[in-house]
C-alpha cells in the first residue's frame, strides 16, 4: 500500500475509533477534507520579510495585501469569505481600485478575524494551494496548518533558524527556503541579483542551514509581480526611459527621491514614475530599463527575462520538485502527523492498533526513507565515494521524481529502454547494497536506492 | 586641575558599592572610571547583519577601509583611528579560548589593502590608522561584526567591545522598520552605553524611507528610548565625495550626522562622560537599594499577607522551574549525540584522505626507499586531522553550551561555565599512550609511531582552534612526492608489488589503529563535556532555586522578627536609604534631567 493510501486508511479507522468524541471527530473530519484538496504550502517568514508579495507573484496577480492568516485556492471566480468566530463566516466582496483587486476589509475591520479564504481563478493554485500568514505566525501554526513551507528571510538570522528548528523533522523534508527581496541583499546594484543567488547557493551548503531545508532560492518578489502583471503603459514607460543614452538617465536613478524630482528628463508625468516606482523598485527602474536597451524590446522578451532574473522561475521549480511532485508523500505525513496529535491527546484503549499501524507506517514507508536519504545526503551526514553519491540522490528524486529525472536520462526514452536503464541501474545498486567496502551506513543508502529502482520497476510493469 | 564633578559622584558611588559589599558593582564602576579618564572618544557602529554597518564608517571617514559586501563580511572589530599615514595592524590572540579575558596578544601590521583578506581565526580585531580631520580629537569609529546571524562568535566579540563604547551609532537600513530584535539589541545596548544614536542607512533604495524613519520614531517612542535618528544614504555620500558634488552630499544626509557626532561626542566629550557616569552610578545605585527597600516592606507586620503572597510566589516560581529544567536536559543530549556523531564522520572522512593517497602513492613508488620521510609524512597528517577534528570538536561543544544556555528557564548574564572544557579533558587526552604501532615487516624498516603522545599536540592544537573550523581536508604533501624518481628498477616487479602491498597493508593497519583510538578518545572526552556541562547546569538551577527558596525562608522571617530589632533595623534602612536617594540625585544631575527615585 502506498503511504497516500495507508494515510488514507487509517484517518477512516481512527474516526470510527473516535467516533464517540466530537472535538476528535471534528478534528478528524477538517483533516479529511484537507486531504483531498492539493498541497497547502505556507508562506513564512518575519513582518515584512515580503510574504504577500511572493504569494502575489505566485498567483500572478497584484492581490493587495490582507492581514492575517489567508488561504488562496482554485477558484472559478474571485470570492473571499472572512471567519472570525463567534460571527459566522461572512462572504466579503472582491473590489478593483487602480489595477489592484482588493478584498474589502471595511466590513469586518473590527472583528477579530481568524481567518480569510480566498478562491482565485489561477493556474498555479490547481496543484498547490497557497497560505499567507501573519509576520508573527509559531512554527506551530505554520507547519501544522500546511503540508508544506516556503520560509522567508533576507539574511539568515538567529531568530529564523530558531522557528524552522521549532519545526523538528518536518522541515527537511518540506521546507524551501528563500532569500527574499534579493534586489535589496546586493543595495540595489544592478549586479544584484546574481550577488543574491550566489549567497544562496552559499547557504545551501551551510552546515546550519542545510537540515533545515530541501533547497535555498533568491527571489525578488517585487519584481516578479510587476513582471507578470505588467501594463501596456508601463511598459511604454520604461521604452521611454531607455531611449534616453545611460549617462544621462544614470543621475536620475541615484535614488528613489531623484526618480520622482523635478527636472526629470524625460517628459513622463511625476504620478507614472510615482508608480513605476511603487511597483518595480529603484532597482526594477534601474534594471528593466537596462534590458529594453540591451534588446529585450518587446513586452514578452521584457517579462521573460524579468520573471527569470527575479528567481521566481527557480522558487516555482523548487516548489514543484519538493512539494507537488510528492505531494502523496506531504499528505500521508500531515495525516500521520496529526492522527500522532489525536492519539496523544485523547489515549484510549480502542486505539492501540491504531498506535501500531502509525508507528509502523512511520518507520517503513519508503517515501520517507528517501526523504530522509536524501537530506543525509545532501547534508553529509552520508557520503557515498565518486559519482555513486550524485546518481543515489538522482535515483532518490532529489531532481525529480518521474523516472526519466531519476535515471537522469536526457531523451524520452521508450518502454523497452527505459526498463533496460532500470534493471541496470538496479543490478549495479544490489551489488553496492553487499559491498564489504562501503559502512553499514551506506550499505542501507545503497538499500534504499534499490528499492527505489524496484519500486519504477514495479510501475513499469 | 580641578576634578570634575562627575569625578566626585563616581568616586563616593564606588564607596557606597564597597561599604554594601557589592564587589562586582565596584569592579564595573572602576572599568567606567579608568575610561572616561581616557581622552579617546570611542563611538561603536553596531547593529544587525548587512544594515551598511561598515559602508557607513567608509562614508563618515570617505574611505573605503573596511570591507563591504553583499554577504556576511566583518568577522572581528575594526577599530579606525587617525594616524599621520595611512596604517593597518591585525591583533591575534595566543588562545581563542581567552579572547575575553586578557591574553597575550601580538599585533602584526599589514597592508591597508590586505586586512580583508587577512583577517583569519585568530585574529580577534583590526586597528586602522588613517589621517583624517574627524579623528584628530581622538575619535575612534569602531566598526563590528553583525549581531545575531548564524556566528555565535560574532555576536560574542561585539558585546566584547560594547563595554569600552563612549557612544553607539546603531544602524538599520531603511528598507524596513526596526525589528523586535532590533529595540531588543537597542535595549542591551543602553544597558552599557546610554548615549545612542540611531542611523537609518540606504535610503537611496528605499521608497519609502519616511515612511519607516516615521515608523521608527514611534517605535522608540513606544519603547521608551530616547534617542536621535539620522536617515542617510552612504552609497550617496560616497559618490558625492568622488565628484565633488555638494548637492549629492546633502541629500547623503551626512552633514546632520556627522554635525551630531561633531556636537555630541567628540565636543561634548564632558557632557558625554557625565551621561555615561549618571547612567552608570544610577544603576549602581538602584541595585544598591532594591534589596534594602525589599528588607523594609517585609519588615512591615502589616503586610504579612504580602510576605505570604511573596512565598506563594516564590514556590510557584520554583514548581514552575522544575517543569522547564527538561528542556534544557533535552537539548543538551540530543545536540551532544549529534556532536559525537558529526565528528566521528569527519574524523572518518579525514582518515580516509590520507588512506586514499597512501594507495596512490604506493602504486608507483617503493616502500624500501624513502621509508622515514613517508612516515614522517603519515604521522604529519594524522596528527594534523586529529588536532582540527579535535578542535571541532571544542568548538562545538563551545556552541551547544550556548545553545543549553538559551533554553535555560530563565536569562542570566553567567549562564555560560567560565571553562566549557574541565580541566581533566585535556588531560585525559593528555595522557593518551601512543597508538600501538604494528612493525612493518620489511627488515628494519618499522613504523616509529606518532613521535610522543598526540596529546601534546592537541594542546597545542586548543590553543591555536579555529571558530568555524571548515571540514575540508588538507594533505600537507602528495606522499608520492616522497619517492619520486627513487623508486629502483632493477628488481623483479613481483618483488615490488609485494613490498607495495605489504606497505599498504601496514598503512592502513596503523591509520585504522588510529581512528578506533582516537575517535574513542573523542567520545570520551564529548562524554566528559556533556557531564560536565550538565553538572553545571544542574548546579545553576539548584542554585536558582536556592534562591527562590532563600528569600521564601526570609520573607517568613521577617514576620518573625522581633519587633525592636525590626525597629532599629528599620531606622538604620531609612538612614542608608537616604543617603542613597541623595547620591542617586547627585548623579541624575550630572546627565540632565532624570527619572525620580524616592526612599
Ligand atoms: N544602496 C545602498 N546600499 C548600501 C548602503 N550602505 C550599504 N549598502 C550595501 O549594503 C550591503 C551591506 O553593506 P555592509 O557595509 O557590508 O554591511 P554590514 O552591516 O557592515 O555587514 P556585515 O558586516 O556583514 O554585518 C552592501 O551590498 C552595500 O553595498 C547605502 O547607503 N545605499
Ligand atoms: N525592493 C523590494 N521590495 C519588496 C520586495 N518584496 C516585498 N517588498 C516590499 O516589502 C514590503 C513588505 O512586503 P509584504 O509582501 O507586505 O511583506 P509581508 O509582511 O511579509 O507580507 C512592501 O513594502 C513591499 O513592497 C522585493 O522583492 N524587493
Ligand atoms: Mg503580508
Ligand atoms: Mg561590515
Amino acid at each position: 500500500m502506498t503511504p497516500h493510501a495507508a494515510a488514507w486508511a487509517m484517518l477512516n479507522e481512527a474516526l470510527a475509533v473516535y467516533r464517540d468524541s466530537p472535538r476528535a471527530t471534528a478534528f478528524l473530519r477538517a483533516q479529511l477534507a484537507r486531504f483531498g484538496e492539493p498541497v497547502r504550502v505556507a508562506v513564512a517568514g518575519a513582518p515584512g520579510a515580503g510574504k504577500s508579495t511572493v504569494v502575489n507573484s505566485l498567483i500572478g496577480e497584484e492581490i493587495a495585501p490582507v492581514e492575517g492568516l489567508v488561504s488562496y485556492r482554485d477558484g472559478p471566480a474571485p470570492r473571499a469569505v472572512v471567519i472570525a468566530p463567534p460571527a459566522p463566516p461572512q462572504e466579503v466582496p472582491i473590489v478593483r481600485r487602480d489595477g489592484r483587486q482588493r478584498v474589502d476589509s471595511g466590513a469586518w475591520r473590527s472583528q477579530q478575524v481568524e481567518r480569510v479564504l480566498v478562491d482565485w481563478p489561477a493556474r498555479s493554485l490547481r496543484e498547490t494551494s497557497l497560505l499567507d500568514t501573519p509576520g508573527g505566525a509559531s512554527p506551530e501554526l505554520v507547519f501544522g496548518e500546511a503540508d508544506a513551507v516556503v520560509y522567508l528571510m533576507r539574511h539568515m538570522h538567529d531568530a529564523d533558524l530558531r522557528f524552522l528548528q521549532a519545526g523538528g523533522d518536518r522541515p527537511s523534508v518540506s521546507t524551501v527556503v528563500v532569500l527574499s527581496r534579493a534586489d535589496e541583499i546586493g543595495g540595489g546594484r544592478i549586479d544584484a541579483l546574481s550577488s543574491a543567488k550566489q549567497i544562496a547557493r552559499r547557504y545551501r551548503r551551510d552546515p546550519q542551514v542545510q537540515p533545515l531545508c530541501q533547497n535555498v532560492v533568491a527571489v525578488a518578489g517585487l519584481l516578479a509581480v510587476a513582471a507578470r502583471t505588467l501594463r501596456d503603459a508601463e511598459f511604454d514607460a520604461v521604452a521611454a526611459l531607455a531611449a534616453l543614452p545611460r549617462t544621462d538617465l544614470e543621475e536620475h536613478l541615484l535614488s528613489a527621491d531623484r526618480f520622482v524630482g523635478h527636472d526629470f528628463p524625460v517628459a513622463l508625468a511625476p504620478q507614472v514614475r510615482q508608480g513605476l516606482l511603487e511597483r518595480f523598485g529603484i532597482f526594477g527602474v534601474r534594471l528593466t530599463a537596462t534590458l529594453v536597451r540591451q534588446g529585450f524590446d518587446t513586452r514578452t522578451k521584457l517579462v521573460g527575462q524579468l520573471v527569470q532574473r527575479s528567481g521566481l522561475g527557480e522558487l516555482r521549480d523548487a516548489i514543484g520538485q519538493n512539494f507537488t511532485e510528492r505531494h502523496e508523500v506531504l499528505k500521508a505525513l500531515s495525516v500521520w502527523r496529526a492522527l500522532e496529535f489525536v492519539l496523544r491527546a485523547e489515549p484510549r484503549q480502542g486505539a492501540r492498533k491504531l498506535t501500531a499501524d502509525l508507528e509502523r507506517a512511520l518507520a517503513s514507508a519508503h517515501d520517507l526513507k528517501e526523504l530522509r536519504l536524501l537530506a543525509a545526503l545532501q547534508t553529509g551526514r552520508t557520503t557515498l565515494p565518486g559519482d555513486l553519491e550524485a546518481e543515489a540522490v538522482r535515483i532518490v528524486g532529489g531532481e525529480g521524481t518521474d523516472p526519466v529525472a531519476r535515471l537522469g536520462m536526457d531523451f524520452e526514452p521508450d518502454e523497452r529502454s527505459l526498463r533496460l536503464a532500470v534493471t541496470d541501474v538496479l543490478r549495479r545498486w544490489q551489488d553496492q547494497a553487499v559491498n564489504p567496502v562501503l559502512d553499514t551506513a551506506q550499505r542501507a543508502a545503497a538499500g534504499v536506492v534499490v528499492r527505489s529502482c524496484e519500486g519504477m520497476l514495479t510501475r513499469l510493469s | 586641575m580641578m576634578a570634575p564633578p562627575w569625578l566626585d559622584v563616581l568616586d563616593e558611588t564606588i564607596k557606597v558599592c564597597v561599604t554594601h559589599n557589592r564587589h562586582d558593582l565596584e569592579l564595573r564602576l572602576r572599568e567606567k572610571r579608568a575610561r572616561q579618564l581616557d581622552p579617546t572618544v570611542r563611538v561603536l557602529v553596531i547593529g544587525e547583519a548587512k544594515q551598511g554597518k561598515s559602508q557607513l564608517v567608509n562614508a563618515l571617514i570617505n574611505a573605503p577601509v573596511c570591507a563591504v559586501g553583499d554577504d556576511i563580511t566583518t568577522t572581528v572589530p575594526t577599530f579606525v583611528r587617525h594616524a599621520e599615514t595611512p596604517s593597518a595592524a591585525l591583533v591575534r590572540s595566543a588562545s581563542r579560548r581567552s579572547a575575553i579575558a586578557s591574553s597575550p596578544t601580538e599585533r602584526v601590521p599589514v597592508p591597508i589593502d590586505q586586512v580583508a583578506q587577512q583577517v583569519g581565526h585568530e585574529v580577534v580585531r583590526a586597528e586602522i590608522g588613517i589621517p583624517r580631520a574627524l579623528l584628530t580629537t581622538g575619535l575612534v569609529l569602531i566598526d563590528t561584526p553583525g549581531v545575531g546571524d548564524l556566528r555565535p562568535a560574532h555576536t560574542a566579540s561585539t558585546f566584547a567591545v560594547l563595554v569600552q563604547a563612549d557612544a553607539v551609532l546603531m544602524v538599520s537600513d531603511a528598507t524596513a522598520e526596526l525589528t523586535a530584535t532590533e529595540l531588543e539589541l537597542l535595549r542591551k545596548v543602553l544597558e552599557n552605553c546610554p548615549n545612542v544614536t540611531v542611523v537609518v542607512t540606504k535610503i537611496d533604495i528605499s521608497p519609502q524611507w519616511r515612511q519607516v524613519v516615521e515608523r521608527n520614531r514611534a517605535l522608540l517612542a513606544r519603547a521608551g528610548i530616547s534617542a536621535q535618528l539620522f536617515p542617510v544614504s552612504s552609497a550617496l555620500r560616497l559618490r558625492a565625495a568622488k565628484s565633488g558634488d555638494k548637492g549629492l552630499n546633502a541629500e547623503s544626509g551626512f552633514p546632520d550626522l556627522l554635525a551630531c557626532l561633531q556636537r555630541d561626542v567628540v565636543a561634548g566629550s564632558d557632557r558625554l562622560a557625565r551621561r555615561t557616569v549618571a547612567a552608570a552610578a544610577g544603576s549602581a545605585i538602584t541595585q544598591l537599594v532594591a534589596p534594602l527597600r525589599e528588607e523594609l516592606s517585609a519588615q512591615d507586620s502589616r503586610r504579612t499577607a504580602d510576605t505570604i503572597g511573596a512565598l506563594h510566589e516564590a514556590q510557584r516560581r520554583i514548581d514552575e522551574l522544575r517543569r522547564r529544567s527538561a528542556r534544557w536536559q533535552t537539548v543538551l543530549a540530543d545536540e551532544m549525540a549529534d556532536l559525537v556523531s558529526d565528528i566521528e564522520y569527519d574524523l572518518r572522512d579525514r582518515t580516509r584522505t590520507i588512506l586514499r593517497e597512501v594507495d596512490r602513492t604506493f602504486e608507483e613508488a617503493d616502500p624500501a626507499t624513502g621509508w622515514d620521510a613517508f612516515e614522517q609524512w603519515l604521522e604529519d597528517n594524522l596528527t594534523e586531522a586529529a588536532t582540527t577534528n579535535f578542535s571541532w570538536l571544542l568548538d562545538r561543544a563551545e556552541w551547544v553550551a550556548e545553545k543549553v544556555a538559551r533554553s535555560f528557564p530563565v536569562h542570566r548574564d553567567d549562564l555560560l561555565p567560565p571553562e566549557i572544557f574541565p580541566d581533566d579533558v585535556l588531560d585525559r587526552v593528555n595522557k593518551l599512550d601512543r597508538p600501538r604501532i604494528e612493525s612493518f615487516s620489511l627488515p628494519q624498516k618499522a613504523f616509529t609511531g606518532l613521535r610522543g603522545s598526540y596529546g601534546g599536540v592537541l594542546m597545542f592544537g586548543l590553543v591555536t582552534s579555529l571558530a568555524g573550523m571548515p571540514l575540508i581536508n588538507v594533505i600537507s604533501l602528495g606522499a608520492g612526492a616522497l619517492f619520486g624518481g627513487k623508486s629502483i628498477k632493477d628488481e623483479s616487479d613481483t618483488r615490488l608489488k609485494r613490498r607495495q602491498a605489504a606497505a599498504r597493508a601496514a598503512a592502513q593497519r596503523h591509520v585504522d589503529d588510529f581512528f578506533l583510538k582516537f575517535s574513542k578518545d573523542c567520545r570520551d572526552a564529548a562524554r566528559h563535556v556533556q557531564r560536565s556541562l550538565r553538572n553545571h547546569f544542574t548546579t545553576l538551577a539548584e542554585e536558582l532555586q536556592e534562591t527562590l527558596l532563600e528569600s521564601a525562608r526570609s520573607a517568613k522571617r521577617a514576620v518573625q522578627d522581633d519587633q525592636t530589632e525590626r525597629e532599629r533595623r528599620a531606622r538604620e534602612i531609612r538612614s542608608d536609604l537616604d543617603a542613597l536617594v541623595a547620591l542617586y540625585k547627585r548623579a541624575q544631575a550630572l546627565g540632565g534631567p532624570g527619572l525620580e527615585l524616592s526612599a
